[in-house]
Formats: C-alpha cells, sequence, structure tokens
C-alpha cells in the first residue's frame, strides 16, 4: 500500500519534471509579425518590384519641413510665418541656428529616404540572381539610383559637403569623411551616367508599370543639373540637348493648371512627388503637406476647405520684378494676392496703380483674407478649393508637387548656352522663347546671361530654391542682400545640425 | 446572525474522531481582555485530528489521557497542555511578541524574517488599506526604503514603480518591477482592489529576487491575495469609502493682462496685431482698456471636483482541512479633468485550499476584474496651458461653429484653434480591461514535513478592448474636425507559467536546512487587431461600430494587426542553512531561457551569508539589543523586459500613389537589434536590529548594484531612427534606513514613529568606448556620459541676463550673436570666449538622490490616528511647457515666467525679456527649462474611531470602524508646474495630482 502510493508519487514527479523540459525548441521560435529579409523568397522575380516601389513611396512622402528649408533663401521667397518659427526666418535672413529643429529633420530625411534607396537597390540585385529578365532589374536599380540622386543633389545643395552614402548601411557615416560639393556633383554625374543605359526612353507619364515613374529624361535632368552646380556648361548642354531631341516633352498650355490638378503627371514635368485621394471622399489619402505654403487665412469657393499656415511670402523684390515686366500669367499663378499685401505694393510710388486682375480673389473665386503672418502666399503650391475632391478638406491635398519640369531644362539649356557651351538642339533664344511664348510675352533675340537669367526668376520662382543656387553659383550676391539682408559668400551653406555633429564626429570636424 | 456563523464554523470544520476516548471540553480567552477567542485550533499532538472553538470560545475534543492538547491562534502563542485525566480545560492564549517567527513569502517558498540574509520589505492590508486609490502600489509611496513611487493622477493609470534606481535604458516600460501575484507574472496589478491583497513584499536586492532570475533585475514585489486560514471561524467584512478629488497646486497661467504686456513686448508685430484682434472681437476690459475684455482661466474651466469610491465585501475562514476567502469589490473613479473620463473596476475573487489526504493537498484562486475606462484626452492639459487668455470659451460670434459655439484662437489672428474644449467635447476613449487570474495547485509531501513536491499552473487572460470615438465639429477653418472618425482595437494576452518545486527540509542538531529545487515554463502569447471606420451615426452610441460607417471608404491602411508569442523554460534551486540560529547561509541558482533574444540562456546565482550577533554569548550582557543581525548577500539578474530583437534585418510594407493608383511595395532596414541579456549584478550589506524590548527597529542596508550590457538606444545617424544595443554599464548604489518606534504608555495610549531615508546615486559606468549615447529629442538632448547619471539633461548653463548697452559691448560673445539686454549669458565652460556646442554641460537628472518618508501612529482608546509624509530632492524636471515655445510663440505661459520676465535693466538676472523667449539663442536647452523637481508631501491623514461591541439603541453592534481619509492634502514645491511627480522627468502635460478626502466604513461580523 505505502510503496504504491510512493511510486504513484515518484511517476508523477518524473512524469512533469521530464514534461518540462521537453519544450526546448520552443526557445528558438522566432519573432511573431515580422517579415524576416532574409525569408524573402527572391526567385519570385515579380516581387522584384516591391523594393522599387518601397523606395519611391519613400520619396513621395517628405517631411514639410523639407521644401521650405531648402527655398527660402532665395530673393524670391520670404520665410512668413511672422512671429512663429523665428528661426525659419533667421535662416531666411542668414542668421542660422544649428540647433533649430528644421535643419536636423530636413537632413535626416534626405539621407533616412537615400539610405532606402540604397535598401531597394540592394534588394533588387539579389532578385536579379534569379530574374530571367535581367534588364528589369538593372532598370528599377537605375530608378532608385535616380531618386538617390535628386534627393543627394538637395543636400549638397543646402549643406554644401556631405556624405556620399554607399551602402544602406548608416553606420558607414561613422568613418566617412564628407566629400566636397563639387565630389558630390561629379558623383551624381557619374551616377546618372551609369543609370542611363537602363532607364526606358519614355516621358514619365508614359510609363504604365510605374505611372510618373524615373525615365532617362530624369537621369538627364539630374544630370545637368550636377553639372551646373559644377559651371561644367558644356555637361549641361549635353544633357538637356537630349532632353529636347527627344521630342518627347512640351510645355503645358494652361501655366495657371500645371500647378493644379489638370497639371498631374503633364508632359511638361520630368520628376514629381505623387500625391492622390483616389477619387474617394474619404479612406486612403497620400498627400503633400502644402498646408505650410498655404495662406493662413482664406474664404474659399467651397466651404470648408482647410487653410494653410502662412510660411512662404512670394517676396516684394519679385512681385515688382514681375509687374515690371508687365507679366500677368505667371504673376498670377504665382501668387496669392491679400489686400494688406496689394496695399503694401502700392506704398511704393512706382506701383500706385496696380492692373486691374491683381485682387485678392484667385482665378479660381477664392477669396484670400489678411492675415498677419504675411503679406502673399505661394500661388504654385495652392490647390482652388473647387479642384478639391468633394468630401475633401485638406489643404492642396490630391496634388503633385512638381520637383523638375521641362521649363527649367529649357532655361538651363539656354543658360549653358550663353555661357559658352555649344549644342545642336535647339538655341538659347528658341529655348528662352518656348517658355516665354506660354508666358504670353514676346520673343527675345541674341539673349543675354542676365536675360536668361531673368527669364528662370520669372519662370521657376518659389521652386526648389532654384533662384538661390542660381545666385551663388553666379556669385551674384547683391541679389540675394535684399529688402534689409546681408548676403556673403561664407553664408552660402546652412551649417550641420547640431544633433547630427555630436553623432557624426567627422562632421563636426568638416565644420571646423 | 449567531447561530448562521455557528452552522458556517460547523459546516467547514470537518472533524473525525473516531477512538474510544473521554470527551473533553474548556473555553479558550485571550489572557489580556478576558474576551472569548472564536476560532482557535485545537489539535491533539502529533496527529491532526482537532477541533476549532465556537463562538463563544468553547470547545469539545475526544481524547485519550496522555494526549497533550494544542492551542493555537494567529497572532497568538500556541499552547500546549497534557490532558491528564482532566475533563474541562480552560486555556488563556497570550499574545504572541516573538516577532521573529514572522515568515515571509520569497518566492517559489517562505522564509522566517530572521532568517534572511537580504533585503526584503512588507507592507500589510492594514496599511494598504488607508490609501483611497485604485491601484495598490500608490498605497507604497513613502514606506519602502528605495522604491520611488510616482504618482499618477489619471484615473486608472498606474503609477510608476522604480525600485532602487533605473538599470536599464528608459523605454517600453523595461524600468518597472516583476509583479507576481500568487506565483502569477504580472507587469503592473492594476486590475487588483487594494482590498484584494493580504500583503505586498518587495524584494529589493539581488539576493532576493535572483530566484526570477530573468525577470528580476528591476526588484520583485510578490503580492498575496487574501486566504482564508486554518482553524478560522468565518468573517465577513464590508469595507468601503466615499470622498472627493480636489486639484492641488494649481499652476497659475498668465491672465489676460500679463500676457497682454508679455506680447506688447515681444517686438513681434503680429503678437501685438492679435491682442488688437481680440480687442476688436471682444470688447476692450473697463478696468484696463489696453487690455482684451477677456479673461479666461483654462485651467479653472477644464476642472472639476471628481467623487472616488471603493466597496468591498469578503469572506475568510477555515477548517483544519479546508480554507476559504471569498470577496468581490467595486471600485469608482471619476477624473478631475471636465470630461468623460473615469474608470470603474468590479472584481471578483476565490481562494480554496484544501487537504484532501494527510499527503495531498490541492487549491485553486481566481480573481476576475472586469474594469471600463474612459480616458482623458490628454492633450487637453497642454492645450490649456498654451490657450491664450485673452479668448473666452463660447463665442456667441462663432455662428458657424457647431455643434457648440466654441471660441477660436484662429479668429484673433494665431495659427491654431487652441481652445482645449474641442479636445474635451469631441472625444471619446473607452478602454475595457477584463482579466482573469486562474492559478491551481497540487501539493504532495512525500516525506510528511520534510520532503514535498507541488506542482502549480497559473494562467492569465487579459482582453482589452478599445474604442477610440473622435467626433466631427467645426469651429473655425483650421479647428475642425470633418470625419468621424472610429477606431476599434482588440487585444489579447494569455500568459501561462507552469512551476514544479520540490522543497526539502530538515535538521540534525544544529543544522537545519531547507533545499528546494524546481522549474518553470512560461507562455506568453499576445494578439491584436485593430481598424477603423469613418463617417458612422455619430449621435447614437450604439451605432458607434465599424460596420455603421461608410464600408465603401474604409482606409485600408488603417487596418492592422498584431502579435507575439514568446517562451520560457526556467531551472531554479534554494539552499537555505543555519547553524544554531547564529549564522546563516543562502544560495539559489537559476538558468533561465527564452526565446525573446539572440542569446538563448542566461544564468544568475545568487549567495548571502547573515550572523545573528545578538545571539552570541557575548552579547547577553547587552540588554538593550534584543535582536541584531549583519548580513551581505551578492547576485546577478537578467532582465528580459527589453523589446525582443530581431536578430536579423526586417522588412515592412509601405503604401503610396503613382498615377492616382495606390501601390503596395516594400523597406528593408539594414539596421537591426541582435541583444544579449541585460545582467544585473548586486551587492548588498545591511543590518536588521530590534532594540528597548522591540519597541525599536532598524534595518539598514547599502547596496551596488550594476547593469552590465545595457541595451540603450542607440541614435542611428542621419536618419532619426534609433536601435537597441547592448553597449553600456549602468551603477546605481545607495544607502536605505528604516527606523520604527512602537511603545504603548498605558492600556488605552499606544503610538508609532516611524522613518526612512535613502540615497541613491544613478551613473554611467562605460558606454564601451562611446564618449556619449545621445537620447530625448535633438532639440531637447537627454545625453548618457560615463560618470554622470543615465539621460541626464544637457544643455547651456545659463550665467544671467544681458541688463544694458555696455554689457553687450563689452562680451565678444555677445557682439557675434548679436545679442541685445534681455537675452540670456551662458557660461562659457571651457572660456574660449565663444558659446558653442562645447560648452554644454550636464544640467541634473531626473533620478532624486534622496528620498525620505515618515509616518505617525496613535492609539487612544478607541481612537486611531496616523499621518505620513513623503518627499525627495535632487530630481530635475524638464519644464518643456516652457520650453515649446520653440515650435511657436502663439501661446500662453506661466504667470511666473509673464511677471519675472526681463524688462529693463535690473529687474533679473535669471528671466529672458519676452522678445528674447522668441529668438533662438535664448531657447536653446539651458538650465532656465531644467527645474528642481525636489519636493516633500503630506501623503495621508486618517482619523477612525471603533464602535467594538458598544451598544447602539439597544443592540449590540458590531466590530465597526468609521475612517476620515485626507490623501495627499498638501504638496510642496518650487517647480513651476503644476505637479511635481513627473515620471520620466519631461512635463508636457501630466495629469494633476488631486488631493483625495474620504470617508470610510469597515464592519467585520
Amino acid at each position: 500500500m505505502k510503496l504504491r502510493k510512493y511510486t504513484i508519487k515518484m511517476v508523477a514527479l518524473g512524469a512533469v519534471l521530464f514534461g518540462a523540459s521537453a519544450c526546448h525548441d520552443l526557445l528558438d521560435e522566432p519573432k511573431e509579425n515580422t517579415s524576416f529579409t532574409e525569408e524573402t523568397d527572391y526567385t519570385k522575380t515579380e516581387d522584384m518590384i516591391l523594393p522599387l516601389i518601397g523606395a519611391y513611396a519613400e520619396f513621395n512622402s517628405r517631411g514639410w519641413e523639407d521644401f521650405p528649408l531648402m527655398s527660402v533663401r532665395g530673393d524670391d521667397v520670404n520665410a512668413g510665418g511672422l512671429g512663429d518659427q523665428q528661426d525659419f526666418a533667421e535662416m531666411d535672413k542668414f542668421n542660422y541656428n544649428k540647433d533649430f529643429w528644421m535643419y536636423n529633420s530636413t537632413w535626416q530625411n534626405l539621407y533616412a529616404d537615400i539610405f532606402d534607396t540604397h535598401s531597394a537597390m540592394e534588394q533588387i540585385e539579389l532578385y536579379k540572381e534569379f530574374a530571367s529578365n535581367t534588364a528589369k532589374a538593372d532598370q528599377y536599380i537605375a530608378e532608385a539610383k535616380v531618386l538617390r540622386g535628386w534627393l543627394l543633389l538637395q543636400l549638397s545643395r543646402v549643406w554644401g559637403d556631405v556624405f556620399i552614402t554607399t551602402s544602406s548601411d548608416p553606420s558607414d557615416l561613422l568613418v566617412l569623411d564628407v566629400a566636397s560639393k563639387d565630389e558630390v556633383m561629379q558623383h551624381l554625374s557619374d551616377q546618372m551616367d551609369e543609370a542611363l543605359p537602363y532607364l526606358p526612353a519614355l516621358r514619365p507619364n508614359e510609363r504604365v508599370d510605374i505611372p510618373g515613374g524615373v525615365t532617362k529624361y530624369t537621369a538627364l535632368a539630374i544630370k545637368a543639373l550636377a553639372n551646373q552646380e559644377l559651371k561644367n556648361y558644356q555637361g549641361v548642354a549635353d544633357a538637356t540637348s537630349q532632353i529636347i531631341s527627344s521630342g518627347k516633352f512640351s510645355l503645358e498650355a494652361d501655366f495657371y493648371n500645371l500647378f493644379k490638378i489638370p497639371g498631374k503627371l503633364s508632359s511638361e514635368n520630368l520628376l514629381e512627388l505623387q500625391a492622390s485621394d483616389f477619387g474617394q471622399s474619404s479612406g486612403d489619402m497620400v498627400y503633400y503637406e502644402f498646408a505650410a505654403l498655404g495662406p493662413q487665412g482664406w474664404s474659399p469657393k467651397v466651404k470648408g476647405a482647410d487653410g494653410g499656415w502662412g510660411f512662404y511670402e512670394p517676396s516684394l523684390k519679385w512681385i515688382k520684378f514681375m509687374l515690371d515686366r508687365g507679366e500677368e500669367t505667371r504673376l498670377e499663378t504665382s501668387v496669392l494676392f491679400t489686400d494688406r499685401g496689394i496695399a503694401e505694393i502700392k506704398k511704393d510710388p512706382k506701383y500706385t496703380s496696380l492692373p486691374a486682375w491683381i485682387s485678392n480673389t484667385t482665378p479660381s473665386g477664392d477669396v484670400i483674407n489678411d492675415f498677419s503672418r504675411a503679406m502673399f502666399s505661394s500661388g504654385k503650391h495652392y490647390l482652388p478649393s473647387d479642384q478639391l475632391t468633394p468630401g475633401r478638406t485638406r489643404y492642396g491635398s490630391n496634388k503633385n508637387m512638381i520637383a523638375i519640369r521641362y521649363a527649367e531644362i529649357l532655361l538651363m539649356h539656354a543658360e549653358a548656352l550663353v555661357q559658352g557651351a555649344s549644342s545642336s538642339a535647339m538655341t538659347a533664344d528658341a529655348a528662352v522663347n518656348t517658355v516665354r511664348a506660354r508666358a504670353g510675352l514676346s520673343n527675345l533675340s541674341g539673349v543675354t546671361l542676365e536675360q536668361v537669367m531673368d527669364e528662370k526668376f520669372a519662370e521657376l520662382g518659389m521652386e526648389w530654391g532654384i533662384r538661390y543656387s542660381d545666385m551663388v553659383r553666379l556669385g551674384k550676391y547683391d541679389e540675394l542682400s535684399y529688402e534689409g539682408r546681408s548676403f556673403s559668400e561664407k553664408l552660402t551653406f546652412l551649417p550641420y545640425p547640431q544633433n547630427q555633429v555630436d553623432l557624426l564626429p567627422n562632421l563636426g570636424a568638416a565644420q571646423k | 446572525m449567531k447561530k448562521l456563523m455557528f452552522l458556517f464554523c460547523f459546516i467547514f470544520s470537518v472533524t473525525s474522531v473516531f477512538s474510544q476516548q473521554n470527551a473533553i471540553t474548556g473555553n479558550v480567552t485571550e489572557a489580556s481582555t478576558g474576551e472569548p477567542i472564536p476560532g482557535v485550533s485545537v489539535i491533539i499532538k502529533g496527529t491532526t485530528s482537532g477541533t476549532i472553538t465556537d463562538f463563544d470560545g468553547n470547545y469539545t475534543i475526544k481524547a485519550a489521557n496522555t494526549d497533550v492538547l494544542v492551542f493555537s491562534f494567529v497572532g497568538l502563542s500556541s499552547k500546549e497542555v497534557a490532558v491528564s485525566n482532566r475533563t474541562v480545560i480552560n486555556v488563556q492564549l497570550e499574545e504572541s511578541t516573538e516577532l521573529v517567527d514572522e515568515v515571509v513569502v520569497v518566492g517559489y517558498g517562505q522564509l522566517k524574517v530572521k532568517d534572511l540574509t537580504s533585503s526584503i520589505s512588507t507592507v500589510n492590508s492594514d496599511e494598504l488599506q488607508k490609501t483611497p486609490a485604485g491601484q495598490a502600489m500608490q498605497a507604497l509611496q513613502g514606506k519602502v526604503a528605495g522604491m520611488q513611487v510616482v504618482s499618477s493622477g489619471a484615473p486608472g493609470d498606474s503609477p510608476t514603480i522604480r525600485v532602487r534606481g533605473i538599470g536599464s535604458y528608459p523605454g517600453s516600460n523595461n524600468e518597472a518591477p516583476l509583479y507576481v501575484v500568487d506565483g502569477m507574472f504580472f507587469d503592473n496589478i492594476d486590475f487588483l482592489n487594494t482590498s484584494d491583497i493580504a500583503s505586498i513584499s518587495v524584494l529589493k536586492d539581488a539576493s532576493a529576487a535572483a530566484i526570477y532570475g530573468v525577470r528580476a533585475a528591476n526588484g520583485v514585489v510578490l503580492i498575496e491575495t487574501k486566504s482564508g486560514k486554518t482553524n478560522q471561524k468565518s468573517e465577513i467584512t464590508y469595507d468601503g469609502y466615499y470622498g472627493m478629488q480636489v486639484a492641488q497646486n494649481v499652476l497659475k497661467m498668465a491672465n489676460a493682462e500679463q500676457f497682454t504686456t508679455m506680447a506688447m513686448e515681444s517686438g513681434s508685430q503680429t503678437a501685438i496685431d492679435n491682442i488688437y484682434k481680440a480687442m476688436q472681437r471682444y470688447g476692450r476690459s473697463r478696468i484696463n482698456p489696453n487690455v482684451p475684455d477677456v479673461n479666461t482661466d483654462w485651467y479653472d474651466e477644464i476642472m472639476r471636483v471628481a467623487p472616488i469610491q471603493n466597496h468591498s465585501l469578503s469572506v475568510a475562514g477555515g477548517s483544519d482541512k479546508a480554507t476559504y476567502s471569498l470577496g468581490t469589490s467595486y471600485f469608482g473613479q471619476e477624473g478631475i479633468l471636465d470630461m468623460k473620463n473615469e474608470y470603474e473596476r468590479f472584481n471578483l475573487r476565490s481562494k480554496v485550499d484544501f487537504k484532501a489526504t494527510d499527503w495531498f493537498t490541492i487549491g485553486g484562486n481566481m480573481i476576475f476584474s472586469n474594469a471600463t475606462k474612459y480616458s482623458q484626452e490628454s492633450s487637453a492639459w497642454s492645450m490649456a496651458y498654451w490657450a491664450v487668455p485673452i479668448m473666452p470659451v463660447y463665442d456667441e460670434l462663432n455662428t458657424d461653429a457647431w455643434p457648440t459655439k466654441y471660441a477660436s484662437a484662429e479668429h484673433i489672428g494665431y495659427r491654431g484653434g487652441q481652445n482645449p474644449f474641442a479636445a474635451i467635447d469631441y472625444n471619446n476613449r473607452r478602454m475595457k480591461i477584463r482579466k482573469v487570474l486562474a492559478n491551481f495547485y497540487a501539493k504532495v509531501d512525500v516525506i510528511p514535513e520534510k520532503l514535498s513536491f507541488k506542482t502549480s499552473y497559473n494562467h492569465n487572460f487579459t482582453s482589452l478592448n478599445n474604442r477610440d470615438v473622435a467626433l466631427p465639429y467645426f469651429i473655425s477653418t483650421n479647428f475642425k474636425r470633418v470625419d468621424a472618425t472610429l477606431t476599434k482595437r482588440s487585444e489579447t494576452y494569455s500568459n501561462q507559467i507552469w512551476d514544479n518545486v520540490l522543497t526539502y527540509d530538515d535538521s540534525y542538531g544544529k543544522h537545519k536546512w531547507t533545499v528546494m529545487a524546481g522549474t518553470s515554463y512560461r507562455d506568453e502569447a499576445y494578439d491584436m487587431l485593430t481598424a477603423q471606420g469613418v463617417n458612422f451615426p455619430v449621435d447614437q452610441e450604439e451605432a458607434w461600430y465599424i460596420s455603421q460607417s461608410d464600408l465603401a471608404n474604409i482606409p485600408t491602411t488603417a487596418v492592422r494587426d498584431g502579435g507575439s508569442r514568446q517562451y520560457g523554460i526556467s531551472y531554479f534551486s534554494r539552499i537555505s542553512y543555519n547553524f544554531n540560529d547564529r549564522y546563516l547561509v543562502y544560495g539559489t541558482m537559476r538558468a533561465d531561457g527564452s526565446s525573446k533574444y539572440q542569446e538563448k540562456w542566461g544564468y544568475f546565482p545568487t549567495v548571502g551569508a547573515g550572523w545573528v550577533v545578538s545571539e552570541e554569548n557575548f552579547m547577553e550582557e547587552i540588554d538593550v539589543i534584543d535582536f541584531l543581525k549583519v548580513r551581505a548577500s551578492w547576485g546577478r539578474l537578467g532582465n528580459d523586459k527589453i523589446q525582443a530583437s530581431d536578430g536579423a534585418s526586417t522588412t515592412n510594407v509601405v503604401t503610396t500613389s503613382l498615377g492616382d493608383i495606390l501601390y503596395s511595395g516594400t523597406t528593408t532596414a539594414s539596421t537591426f537589434s541582435s541583444l544579449k541579456w541585460e545582467v544585473t549584478e548586486e551587492t548588498n550589506v545591511g543590518l536588521s536590529s530590534r532594540l528597548f524590548n522591540s519597541r525599536l527597529s532598524v534595518e539598514a542596508d547599502y547596496y551596488i548594484r550594476d547593469t552590465e550590457n545595457a541595451a540603450i538606444r542607440v541614435k542611428i545617424p542621419s536618419t532619426g531612427s534609433s536601435v537597441l544595443r547592448n553597449v553600456g554599464v549602468i551603477r546605481n548604489s545607495g544607502f536605505e534606513l528604516a527606523l520604527n518606534w512602537n511603545d504603548e504608555i498605558t492600556k488605552d495610549l499606544s503610538y508609532s514613529i516611524g522613518a526612512n531615508i535613502s540615497t541613491l546615486k544613478n551613473e554611467v559606468r562605460d558606454l564601451y568606448g562611446q564618449p556619449y549615447i545621445d537620447g530625448g529629442s535633438a532639440e531637447f538632448r537627454q545625453r548618457s556620459m560615463v560618470g554622470e547619471p543615465l539621460m541626464a539633461f544637457f544643455g547651456y548653463e545659463v550665467a544671467g541676463v544681458y541688463q544694458n548697452e555696455e554689457q553687450i559691448q563689452a562680451d565678444p560673445v555677445a557682439v557675434a550673436n548679436n545679442l541685445v539686454p534681455g537675452d540670456f549669458i551662458y557660461r562659457d565652460q571651457n572660456g574660449d570666449n565663444q558659446i558653442n556646442d562645447d560648452d554644454r554641460v550636464v544640467l541634473g537628472s531626473y533620478f532624486p538622490n534622496f528620498m525620505y518618508g515618515a509616518n505617525l501612529g496613535l492609539n487612544y482608546k478607541n481612537f486611531e490616528f496616523s499621518a505620513s509624509l513623503v518627499g525627495q530632492s535632487g530630481n530635475k524636471i524638464l519644464n518643456r511647457k516652457r520650453g515649446e515655445v520653440i515650435w511657436t510663440p502663439d501661446l500662453n505661459m506661466d504667470a511666473d515666467l509673464a511677471v519675472n520676465r526681463w524688462h529693463g535693466e535690473g529687474t533679473t538676472n535669471s528671466y529672458p525679456s519676452s522678445a528674447a523667449l522668441r529668438k533662438g539663442w535664448n531657447q536653446k536647452l539651458s538650465s532656465f527649462f531644467v527645474e528642481d523637481g525636489s519636493f516633500w508631501r503630506i501623503q495621508n491623514i486618517q482619523l477612525a474611531y471603533n464602535l467594538n461591541g458598544k451598544d447602539f439603541f439597544g443592540t449590540k453592534i458590531l466590530n465597526t470602524k468609521i475612517t476620515f481619509t485626507a490623501d495627499r492634502p498638501l504638496t510642496v514645491f518650487n517647480y513651476n508646474g503644476f505637479n511635481p511627480e513627473v515620471a520620466n522627468g519631461i512635463d508636457r502635460q501630466t495629469y494633476p495630482i488631486p488631493a483625495t478626502y474620504t470617508i470610510g466604513l469597515n464592519v467585520k461580523f
């Protein structure tokens, strides 16, 4: 009896202890709800497009601060937002604060996406091994390369000497030294040459697999931009000639609507940050934050449409420049006037009488009210309330942000020629006059550098800091020293963000 | 009633007496009072047969003449009486003074307090019940030396608990201690009602906690729920209170006049224009026509006095074979934020232990907790801080607004609408929290009283159902919500633990030992599903379902799920050896396997030794010292609260639009975490003593705790993201002292005084070659540097304020930076005559380096009075509410800042001018924004009156106690905020901690 009792106890005990130790292999279970990259089936080559779409997704989603930071220092535009984001306004006046959050944030936004494009290239490379059509893999890699090129170009324009990344691993930066701006631009030009053979000779809007995606001409455009920064004008002329000679691109006839819904994937555009509400009144939406650039107070034609934040104000200098030229199409498209702003223009005895079309009502019927943050807002970044998809109210939603357009290509081409380069694709006069014609202006002949730059100022004002880069490149510091500002060469680039200097000692060394 | 009671006793006192013996009767009374004691166990020595006394203290038992009867009752000394041919044996039991025989739970068993070689603090239910709070841990504030409790005022939210500093880089709750409720592991115990708890023990040092190995690095808190006792008469207890919470130390904000002055001095035309716009819209004040005729005190508008109540009913008792404890409780608390902000919890519990045979015991314990929490909209607090005082709550001119005509700051020129009532009125956040803790065990006595085996299975099932409703409204163009959104989120946690423990207890001569060995298997599963609907019928709450929403437009990207599954296997063992009650040796070893990290196994040993000096012969002469033990211990612990590491590169799905088509793509992160165990090593030395006839007790400890391979969030350069890496060594060290004095002056008057202090030094010892690791946000930098506290605030030191132009001209720094009077002078730390990033220094840490608590108890006749006090010093708080002026200066500020601003030479040398406040130079993180967080507080005052056995209108009143409590009635601090209790030291929107006044009733029958 007693023995039996013991036996039961011991057997139970043994079973329990054995049972507990039988589950050791459970410790090797991987983390749940995670897709491990190493488990990706690279033989499924139809998935090869996924990393590329991922790169486009990162490229399309930009922080609102990126664009104003890149663009605000030109004489075409002021900080606006008076009394708020004071260091943004200070930056507009060339007083830099490396502790200011926008510097760090923009730096991170751009570099994070650059690493993502590297990662996409690396992933596609792995698919390529199994791809029956390696040309497709090469094309995708080339596309990611072009996206990376645009991002790195923006970084170097703002900060000058920056890191040239080589892989998707950010820790590479810890041992890397910054490259000079010229090295960066030469690198970009070379990168585009590498990408070119693999890219389709299409207009972005002709692409079916990735509508609006990168093509050969996007790469050529970035190559031209990089060479322009290098003042290698023949390089600019060669790249732009190829774009022009393709005959693929034309200027959108309706300049006003180029920057609205009808201008989405226009035949003028070589690169766009794409947005969409998919035609639905609610639900999924991919948007670019235009609100930062919009007017703070308005009475929209369609009630309930959101206003903006007022952080981007076309300068009086630019408006007067346009008035002097008798511009209507481009001025009306580029500037949203307020009554206060109009009154401010009229304070100058030269402009006491203004054309009747200058009013605080936009051509689309939205009324811009006075607000104390700014006198004007950007028209190129404004979407009329009647173009919003019914049900949507977010300012500028469903509108694309144009990154590179054909008008810029034409004017780069013209400038390169007047700077001494040669091309058989198109003359400088023809390039400038094509742009002028759309703006309703008469032809010029024998254009000078000054005329080309004025045309650029008029055509591309408020876009991507193009004006600032041009003036810096041409050493026209007096142009940047406007409305009380004082610019000098040492102010060309922003100081590195303190947060990055703390993380990357080499950056600190480069700064000093 | 008496009969009913007797019936209860009868049912549960299963007696089995068969042998031919004499019937013995008698009565048991308490020696000091002469009152009869019901429920005393009367057992024949050496057998298991016996009985218990009835309600009048009488018993009947059959026993042989040679038998010895053992009388025992909790809290009283046991007495053995030989039968010796008697048939009537009356016994008086005396109060037990032998505190040394107290036992304490130590994890997978218990030990005698006098045998401990480690540092354990226990707080019992009487002490816990004094604090009217939904969370039992709140009651521990100031009670346990070395434990920091940071309260949260929001209903249903748990306080932050830190045992002996933090050894782990703060993140996803990985600094919190492990809670073990009757054997089950928990991250917090907010589902328990204070009245469910019998005791809370804090295992502070490694030696005590190491038996929990991998989970123990941040300390272990053991919770025993209430259980019945053998041979105890049934006791029915009602315990309840009702009270009110009143906001304390409400921060004074700048009023309309002060705000206007600040705006006028700001130098910003926009700020000035906005004042005029407010005057145009709302008129000019008649008292001061230069100020708008509005003066809104936003805090006053959004707060209310809110009720709090708790009611619990429980029954406990036991026979010699079975014990039981059952109870139910209700807790309800409304928040002091004037919105649907409340917490209600209904609990049921039952615990039954049954001795099935003389070698087999089985038991079960079940706690069901059903709570509903309506969360606050926390942004209301910061909005109330920032909303300008020159705007009213309601604005009749705002005719476009619906459903309520709230005012919007947009109408007077500001960018945002600011009115906190949008957040308060148009959000509804409901969380249903249901938790079941089930726990069953079987215990086999393999060799009676010596070798036993216990297997226990615990299951904690938690279901969280969250419903977040954002209602549509329009106040102004950019202050509206067009689409009503409804977010539902269901989460379940299913955690299981299966423990098997073998315990061997024996002695030989002067040697006594307990040896324990066991295994534990853990399985933790988590599941989550969330989805969002838009545009559902907002006016009917019954239609707040995704199925009732606009189904064609459910955002696909808002549908998400998640889950995790983790396994753990552990082997552990403990030896506790005692020689002659003088020399104590203790050791445990635990091996833990976890699926969470790439390194699967961790080993956690500990050793301890104690010397009971007072047992030595040479101590006999010293009468003052009743008991003195010195002890030392060392142990290693693990921390697996660190988030699971991926161990490999992962791929995520992203979506974008290309040609107005929604595309899905993937991004692959090349940086990933691969983690080892975070290991903590701790050495503790201490002493325990009782002096002056045990009236004074002293506990003192000194510890050094090093966390190696600390998983620290390392920023990935240039990307804004970060990754966990084992790259640091963090040391916490400190001294703890607890003193308690008890005395009885007369039979009617007794008192107790207690105090505890603790120091803490938190220091980063090593960063594996890196000079520092940055944390916090880029604008509010927290830096971990070798030799400094973890996550110290890092910035510029303000040396003063420029007073005049001469001073500016004399200082090259001021000239170089275009400074003007009213701007800060920063200390040039390296003396290079310029202020740059090299001049940044550590500005302080959010860890208090000194904490203290004190309590006083007074009993006079039927009155009981108690009071307690807590405090801390040495910690800093980042006043981020002020600091956020860097994002926008559109906002209001606290009155202190407005009144003390620099506004002319000699006005102040520590505050900036209004214009300076808007300048980047003065917005750098500096000592101006980092403030002293010291405070002290009267934690609790309670007055109780006992109506024991009083006659009331001719009937005898039951054991009844009425209490009046004031909880946290007074807090004293200098910090310019609402509340100095900020867990992570960054004050952005802290819930104010209210004072609570309650009246309570406790009835036992």
